[in-house]
């Protein structure tokens, strides 16, 4: 079965303006205007099977955006290739558009001043579903995504997570086989994003649907995607499994612990790296192999009230990843390199 | 599933239309008041007009236009002019600096069919109610009635229907600058500006000097206005001027046609080389 998104040698590059900032060099731009050549992205490749879901991860301005709006037509490629659901995105027309939906977090298409219920109507016309599909999809999204109370009132009424929710039925009612969503959680509250999480999850299932999403809530990554594509100044960095970039950049376990008799800061650090310290709770560090016998050891040391072993929050992950505090791109790429994450392309 | 075949397309197309036309029928409602106030405004500078010429044609008719061939001409530019009036420029440059064409690049129909959709929804219900004040003015006030001669009014129809598919191409091309410039809006607006004299907004062309008479029968506005209003109003008698009056309203629409085309495809590529 070919793959459901593949890109190959992808790249964009833009031309942009350069200008010295003040009047003058707003002046001397307009007299002679001086281009940078700017790579978003640099010779991208992966594949994407059908009914995959992965998260592209990367810091702002990494190329993420860029290459969804690649692989969505909207944005033609500097170089390289790729195929979504079957098509070129770029000369596959109409026939392309009906197996794709691309979700932005941040714009709506939600017809601001009608109710969603307008929304699906209209977009039940230009996707050309039938009635009776029509009927049966939008029950189900509205069952999966709880929006019985909201699809009747104005859009310009509901929060922000009520029209998230019916912004993403408004976009599968023609039931793609490829999702693009950029930050479909962005700003939302918990609550809100975690019904997102279990909607896009189930719908994945339900419809064997190929999901790319990028995300800055580690929580999108971890419940949804279990490979992640990182991404930084539009190359490709790691690709593969979550777990196992967590294991290779950060071998390590975090302890925390809940101490029933107060303990001293330096007598925790005989057992690793004290990252918290707040009695009576204090979270340690230790290397991943170590984690059961340091475990053991304070069990029996100490008086603990309570205790587990944790893996690394990702965003802590990520922030080794990208070398935070690093300067320039080689420095962040060699941290990558020096824990050995950067694999060949699939 | 999506229905196949060509007369599918054709259902599934004149179903799009349907729905665009419906919920941009549907936000027009919510902006009755504004409409409202636009509809007066629309209204008010014909009036303004037809006032001065009024005065000015107390002595006697002035440029071949009696008092009462001055009323009639106005109400007609205030009803041509809303059945054709061109915004999309505005929304166009919102679309694009708003990101808000992203989305409508990735459907499955190109955007220009939602602004004609919304053109109808808009022009249709908001002309009808001019042609309705029209119709209980000329009640009370004889100098703006028309003769009734049904096949006149069929071609005043089509004058105005193609006058407004003119300008809503030239809107719409222009407005398609904005993938390149920000001053798109800054071009319809100087073209406004032309057309207010050019088309026969503030004056009926035969008013105008001759030279600029002469010239702006070159360009597209007469064709826009001044042209449907005359054969409403039944100053366009002989069959010539028929014949040149719609050769000029097709030649222009085929020109603006083609102008769109070319910005729209020329655009898109653009778009897709520098993103929005």
């Amino acid at each position: 079965m070919p793959a459901a998104i593949l890109a190959t040698e992808l790249s964009k590059t833009y031309d942009v303006k350069v200008r010295d900032p003040g009047i003058n060099g707003a002046l001397a731009a307009l007299a002679r205007p001086h281009y940078r050549q700017v790579r978003a992205v640099d010779s991208v490749t992966f594949a994407i099977e059908r009914g995959d879901a992965v998260a592209f991860l990367g810091p702002n301005g990494a190329g993420k955006t860029t290459t969804l709006k690649m692989l969505t037509g909207l944005l033609f490629p500097s170089s390289g290739r790729a195929e979504v659901a079957g098509c070129d995105p770029w000369t596959g027309g109409n026939a392309f558009r009906q197996r794709i939906a691309f979700v932005l977090g941040n714009k709506q298409q939600l017809l601001w001043d009608l109710p969603p219920e307008e929304t699906f109507r209209l977009n039940r016309a230009i996707y050309g579903v039938s009635a009776a599909d029509y009927t049966a999809r939008r029950a189900e999204l509205v069952e999966l995504l709880v929006l019985g109370h909201l699809v009747d009132k104005p859009a310009r009424q509901l929060s922000l997570g009520e029209r998230m929710k019916c912004e993403l039925a408004a976009a599968l009612l023609h039931q793609p086989e490829v999702l693009f969503l950029d930050e479909p959680t962005l700003g939302l509250d918990l609550e809100a994003q975690q019904t997102i999480r279990t909607f896009l999850g189930e719908y994945r299932r339900r419809h064997d649907a190929t999901i790319l999403l990028t995300s800055h809530y580690m929580a999108d990554v971890t419940a949804l995607a279990s490979r992640v594509l990182i991404i930084n100044r539009g190359r490709l960095l790691y690709d593969g499994e979550l777990s196992e970039l967590v294991a290779r950049i950060a071998p390590i376990k975090r302890i925390e612990l809940v101490l029933s008799e107060p303990v001293a800061r330096a007598r925790l650090e005989d057992y690793g790296r004290v990252a918290h310290f707040a009695p009576p709770s204090a979270t340690i560090e230790v290397p991943r192999e170590l984690a059961t016998a340091a475990s053991a050891r304070l069990l029996a040391d100490l008086s603990v009230a309570d205790l587990s072993i944790q893996d690394p929050p990702i965003e802590e992950v990520i922030r080794i990843a990208f070398g935070e505090g690093a300067q320039d791109a080689e420095a962040e790429e060699e941290a990558l390199v020096r824990a050995d994450v950067r694999r060949a392309p699939p | 599933m999506i229905r196949a075949g060509a007369r599918g397309a054709v259902a599934v197309f004149r179903d799009q239309y349907a729905e665009l036309m419906r919920s941009a029928f549907l936000i027009d409602l919510q902006y009755r008041a504004s409409i409202a106030i636009w509809l007066i405004w629309g209204i008010t500078e014909p009036i303004i007009s037809l006032g001065i010429w009024w005065t000015i044609a107390a002595a006697g008719a002035v440029g071949g236009y009696s008092r009462e061939a001055f009323a009639q001409y106005f109400f007609g530019v205030a009803l041509v002019n809303q059945a054709t009036l061109s915004w999309d420029a505005w929304n166009i440059d919102r679309w694009i600096r708003e990101g808000e064409m992203n989305y409508r690049l990735t459907r499955p129909i190109a955007p220009i069919h939602e602004a004609i959709a919304d053109n109808i929804a808009y022009k249709g219900p908001t002309a009808t109610i001019i042609l309705t004040a029209w119709i209980v003015a000329s009640v009370f006030w004889p100098a703006v009635r028309i003769p009734f001669e049904p096949g006149r009014w069929a071609l005043a129809i089509v004058a105005i229907v193609l006058a407004a598919a003119i300008r809503f191409l030239n809107g719409y091309a222009t407005g398609l600058l904005a993938f390149w410039t920000t001053r798109a809006t800054a071009l319809v607006e100087l073209q406004f500006g032309i057309s207010l004299f050019l088309s026969g907004r503030i004056a009926p062309l035969s008013l105008l000097p001759p030279r600029v008479a002469h010239v702006a029968g070159y360009l597209w506005f007469p064709y826009v206005l001044s042209f449907p209003v005359q054969v409403l109003t039944g100053t366009v008698t002989t069959t010539a001027q028929y014949v040149r009056g719609f050769a000029g309203q097709l030649i222009w629409l085929a020109i603006w046609l083609m102008l769109y085309l070319l910005v729209w495809t020329r655009g898109r590529r653009h778009y897709g080389a520098v993103g929005g």
